[in-house]
C-alpha cells in the first residue's frame, strides 16, 4: 500500500466516493482539467466524466449557491474553493442558505454539501491566499466545520464529510498537503465526526490543536518531554460541534491546557475552548487556559509571514509558564 | 520523459520530409546539436536540439512526412519537463518524511487517577496551609473540595494548643498598630545607659525620665515630630504630649500626657495617677490615648534591659528603659557601684538623622546623670 | 411580433497581423514619435517580465504573473489616460502602473511578499493589485461616483481579465455603471484563459462586450495585439467617460503567452501548439514590422534600445533587492489609525520573540 501526502488523500476520498455514490458531484473552478490548482482533484476528470466533474465559470457566490441547488436537488456536491481567502462571496450563500435550509423547512429539506477549501499560511503566497477564519463559521449554527491534519484524517474526515447528511465547511491546511506521507487504506472507513482524537498521551497539560498545527504542536511535546514534562495532544478535528467533553477529560487529568491555533486570537476557536473549560473545568485547572494563536494583525505578506504562524518555542514557552503556577 | 514536436521551420509550413538523421535511439546529445536534417517546400533545414538529453525515440525514418507540431524526437530526463509544482500561488514544501502517529485515540485517552475536584482558589489555600488535597474529604455539591474541608483538615494536624479565638479590642488594636509600624517605619535603635548621680535625691524616676525628654526635645526638636510617609512631610510639634505605655490585663494602654513641657514634676505625677487609674478602670477617653507626639516605655519596671521598642506611627521616636540595676562602673581610673538605668532608643530614619537621634539620646542622658 | 430591441458589436483594428494599415489610422498613430513612445514601453515591460520570471525562479521572488504577449493591452491602455483619470488595475497590468508613475521595484516588492510595495508615491490615483477576482470592479464604480458627486471630469479604467466577467460584482458593477450613468471605462483583458479554464467554458455569450447591452451602454471588441487599437479605443472611451458620463466596456483580445502564474504550469491544460499559433500576432513584432516599413526603425535602433532595456531592468533589480526587509511589527503599525491599547502586550510579544518564530 502506498504512502500519501495529505492532498493525494483528499484525492484519494473523493475517487472512492464517487465510485460507489453516483451522485456525488465535484465543481469548482480549475478542478476539471487542471485537476484543481492543488491536484486535490486530479485524475477525477478522466474517471468520471464532465458530467460529475464540473470546472465552474469564475464566481464564488454562484459556486456555493449551485451546491446548495444540487444538494436540496438530492446530489451530493463537493464544492471547492480555490482557496479560504475566496469562500466570502459565498457566505451569503453558505450562511442565509445551506446552514439553514433543513431547520426552516423543518427537515423537508437539506443541504447535504461539502464545502472545501485549502487554508493558511506558511506557502509564501500572495495575499489573501492564507486565511484562517474558520471562526467566521464555527459560529454558524446549522454548520459542521472539519479540519483534517494529516493524510489518513483527511480521507476518513472528507469520507465522512461528504455521507454527512447536513453541510460541512471543509478546510484543508495547504502547507500540510505535501507535508509528510502516510499509510492510508483505500478502504472506504470514514472517521467520526463531532469528536476529538489523541494523538498523544501525556500527564502534565494537555496541547489543543487542529489542523495546519498539529505538526508544531507534536513537535513541541515531542521537545517537552526531553525536559520531563509529558504532554497530552488533542487534533480537535471537528471544529464545530465542538467534543468538549474529551478536552475536559484531558484537563481533569493534567490540570493545564494550552489551545494552539493560526487564526487571529481575538474571537478565535480557542476563546470558545477556553470558556467552556472555565465554565466546566475550573475545578481542575491548576493554573490559567493559555492561548497561543496568530497575531490579531491581516495575515502578512510573504516577508514577515514567518512572524506570524505560532512556532514550537511559542508552544513551548507557554507550556513552561503554566508548569509552576499552583 | 519529453516529446519534441516538429517546430514551425518558417512562416507556417504544414509539414516537412525527414532529409536526414544525424542522431539515433540511445544517443547523449547536447542542446543547440543538429539532430536531423528536414525538407521543406522551400529549403533543407537543420533542426537542433532543444535541451541537453538522451534520446529515446525517433518518430520517423529518412522519407517520412511529419506534419508540422507532430511528435519527432522522444527525450529521457529531459531538464525541460516542468515538474508539476502542484500548486498556483508560493510553493508548497514536500518532504521525505513518513507520518508515524502510533496509536491515534478516538476521543479522550483513558482515565488514569481520580482527580480531586477543587477550585483553583481552594488549591492555594490548601497549598498554603500545606494540605494534600488527595488527603481532603470533599463536601461540596459537585464533590469538590471546599475552603472550609482543606481547613478542617488543617485544623485536624495543628497541635492542640487550644481554643483559637480572633483578637478584639486593644489586643487587635495593638496587632494592627504593630504591623503597620512594622510595614511603615524604617527603624534603628540606639542602646545607652545613664549612670546615676550619687549625689541625687529620691526622686519620682519616671517623671524624670519625662522632664528628661522635654529637655532632649528642646535639643532635637527633630524626634518629637509626626512623619507622613505617603505624602513624604513631616511636621514638628511645638507641644511635647508624651504616650506613656501601661501594660493592663487587657493588653498594652497608651494614654497621653499632654503638654509635659508646661507642667511641673507635681502635676505630672498627679496626672500619670489619674491616667492609671482611668486605664485599670477602662474609663480612659479615647481622646486621652489619642496625640502623642513621642513615646516613652518603662518596660524595666518589670524586666528588661535592652529593646528595641517599636515606634507608633506617625510620631518617629520612642524611648525605653529598663530595669535600673546597680553595677560596677569605672570612674576615673576607679571601680564604684552606681545605679544604671539601660535605655533604648528607636528613631524612623526616614524622618530622624542618626545625628539627631544621638544628641537626642546624649540629651536625655546628660539630663538623667545630672539631675 | 416585433423587435424591441438589437444590439451590435464592433471590432476595432487599425493594424492588421501582417503589420499592415487597415482603415484609417487614427491621428496620434500618424505621429511615429507616439509608436516609438508605445514601442519602447512595450519592449521594456517584456524585457522586465522576463527578468521577473528569473527572480521568481532563482527564489529572489513570489508567485508572479507574467504579461508575456499581453504588452498591447496594457501600454495601450496606460497611455488612453490622463494623469487624473482614476486606474483600478487587477493583478497583472505593471507596466500600466509603470507609465503611471509607480516605481517598478515598488511593484516587484508586491510580488516580492512586502505591502510597502502597495504605498506608491502617487497615492490615489491608482488602487493596488485586486486579488479577490472581480472584486475591484466595485470599488472603480464607487470611486467613479465620487467623481460624479464632484463635478471632476475624470475617467476610471476598471480593468479585469476573463474570468472575472462570470463573478457577480462584475455585474453589479457594469449595472449600477449603467444605471447611474458613471464616468467609467471597463477594460477586459480578455487573454482567453482564467487560470485553466479556456474563455469558452466561462459563458456562452459570442463576445464579452454585449454584457454591456445587459447594463445599458456600448460594449466593443478590440484586437489587443494592436496597441494603436488599444490606445485609440480606450482613449475614445474614457473621453466618451468623462464628457459624456456615459460607461463603456471595451473587451480587448489577446493571448496569454505563458502560464497564469509561475506556479501554474499550463501544459497540463493548454493544446500544444496553441501557443506558438498566436504567438504570429504578437504586438511587439506587429509594431515592430509596422516600424520598419515606413523606416521609422532599423535593426541598429533595436539593437540599442534591447541593450537600453537590459540596463534599465538591471537598474530596478538592484533597487528591489536593496530594500531592507520591514519590521515585524509592521503588522500592526496599520491595522489602525492608532493601535488601540488592548493589542500593546501581542505587539510587544512581536517585538521581542517575533524575531525567534519560526
Amino acid at each position: 500500500m502506498a504512502e500519501i501526502t495529505l492532498v493525494e488523500a483528499i484525492t484519494q476520498a473523493l475517487a472512492y466516493e464517487m465510485k460507489v455514490d453516483p451522485n456525488v458531484i465535484v465543481l469548482g473552478e480549475d478542478i476539471a482539467k487542471n485537476g484543481g490548482v492543488f491536484r486535490a482533484t486530479v485524475g477525477l476528470l478522466d474517471k468520471f466524466g464532465p458530467e460529475r466533474v464540473r470546472d465552474t465559470p469564475l464566481a464564488e457566490s454562484m459556486i456555493g449557491g449551485l451546491a446548495i441547488g444540487m444538494a436540496i436537488a438530492g446530489l451530493k456536491p463537493v464544492a471547492e474553493f480555490q482557496f479560504m481567502g475566496f469562500i466570502y462571496p459565498a457566505l451569503d450563500q453558505i450562511i442565509n442558505h445551506a446552514a439553514r435550509i433543513r431547520n426552516r423547512t423543518r427537515g423537508r429539506m437539506s443541504c447535504p454539501a461539502v464545502f472545501r477549501a485549502p487554508y493558511g499560511c506558511g506557502i509564501r503566497a500572495p495575499e489573501h491566499h492564507s486565511e484562517s477564519t474558520e471562526a467566521l463559521f464555527a459560529h454558524i449554527p446549522g454548520l459542521r466545520v472539519v479540519m483534517p491534519s494529516s493524510p489518513a484524517r483527511a480521507y476518513g474526515l472528507l469520507l465522512a464529510s461528504i455521507r454527512d447528511p447536513d453541510p460541512v465547511v471543509f478546510l484543508e491546511p495547504s502547507r500540510l498537503y505535501r507535508w509528510a506521507k502516510q499509510e492510508v487504506r483505500d478502504d472506504g472507513k470514514a472517521l467520526p465526526l463531532d469528536v476529538c482524537f489523541t494523538l498523544r498521551v501525556g500527564t502534565d497539560v494537555t496541547l489543543v490543536t487542529w489542523g495546519s498545527l498539529v505538526k508544531e504542536t507534536l513537535a513541541a511535546a515531542e521537545m517537552l518531554a526531553k525536559e520531563g514534562i509529558s504532554a497530552e495532544v488533542i487534533d480537535v478535528a471537528t471544529i464545530k460541534p465542538l467534543d468538549i467533553e474529551t478536552i475536559l477529560a484531558s484537563v481533569e487529568k493534567t490540570g493545564r491546557c494550552v489551545i494552539v491555533h493560526e487564526g487571529a486570537r481575538t474571537g478565535g476557536v480557542g476563546a470558545d475552548i477556553s470558556a467552556q473549560l472555565a465554565e466546566r473545568g475550573l475545578m481542575f485547572l491548576k493554573a490559567p487556559v493559555q492561548r497561543v494563536t496568530g497575531y490579531d494583525t491581516i495575515v502578512p505578506y510573504a516577508r514577515l509571514e514567518k512572524f506570524y504562524l505560532p512556532s514550537e518555542k511559542h508552544i513551548i514557552s507557554a507550556v513552561q509558564q503554566i508548569m509552576e503556577f499552583a | 520523459m519529453s516529446v519534441f514536436h516538429l517546430p514551425d521551420l518558417g512562416e507556417g509550413l504544414a509539414e516537412a520530409e525527414i532529409h536526414e538523421w544525424y542522431v539515433k535511439e540511445g544517443d547523449t546529445v547536447t542542446v543547440d546539436q543538429p539532430l536531423v536534417s528536414m525538407e521543406t517546400a522551400k529549403a533543407v533545414v537543420d533542426v537542433p536540439a532543444p535541451h541537453a538529453g538522451k534520446i529515446v525515440k525517433l518518430y520517423g525514418k529518412k522519407g517520412d512526412i511529419i506534419q508540422t507540431h507532430a511528435p519527432l524526437i522522444e527525450f529521457e530526463g529531459s531538464a525541460s519537463v516542468q515538474k508539476d509544482k502542484g500548486t498556483v500561488v508560493g510553493n508548497l514544501e514536500e518532504s521525505s518524511a513518513v507520518l508515524d502517529e502510533g496509536d491515534m485515540i478516538i476521543g479522550a485517552a483513558k482515565k488514569t487517577a481520580n482527580t480531586v475536584k477543587a477550585m483553583p482558589a481552594v488549591r492555594a489555600l490548601a497549598k498554603q496551609l500545606n494540605v494534600d488535597l488527595t488527603a481532603v474529604t470533599p463536601s461540596g455539591p459537585q464533590g469538590q473540595i471546599t475552603v472550609d474541608d482543606v481547613k478542617k483538615l488543617a485544623g485536624q494536624h495543628a497541635p492542640k494548643l487550644g481554643n483559637v479565638e480572633a483578637l478584639h479590642g486593644v489586643r487587635r488594636f495593638m496587632a494592627i498598630a504593630m504591623q503597620k509600624s512594622h510595614q511603615e517605619v524604617v527603624p534603628v535603635t540606639i542602646i545607652d545607659d545613664a549612670v546615676e548621680n550619687p549625689a541625687s535625691q529620691e526622686k519620682d524616676f519616671t517623671v524624670c525620665m519625662l522632664q528628661a525628654l522635654v529637655a532632649a526635645i528642646h535639643a532635637e526638636p527633630a524626634l518629637n515630630a509626626w512623619y507622613d510617609g505617603k505624602n513624604m512631610e513631616r511636621c514638628i510639634h511645638q507641644e511635647v504630649n508624651i504616650g506613656l505605655a501601661m501594660d493592663t490585663p487587657e493588653g498594652l494602654f497608651v494614654p497621653v500626657l499632654k503638654n509635659v513641657e508646661k507642667k511641673t514634676p507635681t502635676e505630672l505625677r498627679t496626672e500619670i495617677d489619674a491616667l492609671k487609674k482611668s486605664v485599670r478602670a477602662r474609663t480612659v477617653a479615647p481622646s486621652e490615648l489619642q496625640g502623642a507626639t513621642i513615646t516613652l516605655s518603662n518596660f524595666g519596671t518589670i524586666a528588661g534591659r535592652y529593646s528595641n521598642p517599636i515606634i507608633v506611627p506617625p510620631t518617629v521616636a520612642i524611648l525605653g528603659c529598663g530595669k535600673v540595676r546597680e553595677e560596677v562602673v569605672a570612674r576615673e581610673g576607679k571601680m564604684e557601684i552606681r545605679k544604671v538605668a539601660p535605655l533604648s532608643l528607636t528613631f524612623d530614619h526616614r524622618a530622624v538623622t542618626g545625628g539627631e537621634a544621638t544628641r537626642f539620646l546624649a540629651a536625655i542622658i546628660k539630663y538623667l546623670e545630672e539631675a | 411580433m416585433k423587435i424591441v430591441a438589437q444590439f451590435e458589436i464592433p471590432y476595432f483594428q487599425f493594424l492588421n497581423e501582417d503589420s499592415q494599415v487597415v482603415g484609417d489610422l487614427p491621428n496620434f498613430a500618424k505621429d511615429p514619435a507616439n509608436l516609438l513612445r508605445l514601442y519602447r514601453l512595450m519592449v521594456l515591460s517584456r524585457v522586465l517580465d522576463a527578468k521577473a520570471i528569473a527572480l521568481q525562479r532563482t527564489g529572489k521572488m513570489g508567485t508572479y504573473p507574467s504579461t508575456r504577449g499581453q504588452e498591447a493591452v496594457f501600454i495601450g491602455m496606460g497611455d488612453a489616460m490622463l494623469p487624473d483619470d482614476i486606474f483600478v488595475p487587477y493583478y497583472r497590468e505593471i507596466p500600466t502602473l509603470m507609465q503611471r508613475g509607480v516605481k517598478a521595484s515598488d511593484l516587484l516588492l508586491y510580488w516580492g511578499g512586502d505591502e510597502r510595495g502597495n504605498y506608491f508615491a502617487d497615492p490615489k490615483k491608482n488602487l493596488p493589485f485586486a486579488v479577490p477576482i472581480g472584486s475591484q470592479a466595485l470599488h472603480a464604480v464607487g470611486i467613479a461616483t465620487a467623481l460624479k458627486i464632484r463635478h471632476q471630469k475624470n475617467a476610471v479604467i476598471a480593468v479585469c481579465g476573463d474570468g472575472a466577467t462570470s463573478q457577480g460584482d462584475f455585474y453589479e458593477a457594469m449595472n449600477v455603471a449603467g444605471v447611474w450613468k458613471l464616468p467609467v471605462v471597463f477594460v477586459v483583458s480578455n487573454n482567453q484563459w482564467a487560470i485553466s479554464v479556456p474563455r469558452s467554458a466561462q459563458t456562452a455569450a459570442k463576445t464579452i462586450a454585449q454584457k454591456a447591452i445587459a447594463a445599458g451602454f456600448s460594449g466593443e471588441q478590440v484586437d489587443g495585439n494592436d496597441v494603436i487599437a488599444v490606445r485609440e479605443r480606450i482613449a475614445q472611451a474614457a473621453e466618451k467617460a468623462r464628457s459624456q458620463q456615459e460607461p463603456t466596456l471595451v473587451e480587448v483580445l489577446c493571448y496569454r503567452q505563458s502560464d497564469h502564474t509561475t506556479a501554474d504550469d499550463a501544459s497540463r491544460y493548454e493544446q500544444k501548439g496553441i501557443r506558438e499559433e498566436e504567438w504570429k500576432k504578437e504586438p511587439i513584432a506587429r509594431l515592430r514590422r509596422y516600424l520598419e516599413s515606413i523606416k521609422a526603425w532599423s535593426p541598429e535602433q533595436e539593437e540599442a534600445l534591447q541593450t537600453e532595456c537590459t540596463n534599465e531592468v538591471v537598474k530596478i533589480v538592484a533597487e528591489y533587492e536593496g530594500v531592507v526587509p520591514d519590521e515585524p511589527t509592521a503588522m500592526f503599525d496599520h491595522l489602525y489609525a492608532t493601535l488601540p491599547d488592548i493589542y500593546a502586550d501581542q505587539y510587544e510579544m512581536l517585538k521581542n520573540i517575533g524575531g525567534t518564530n519560526g
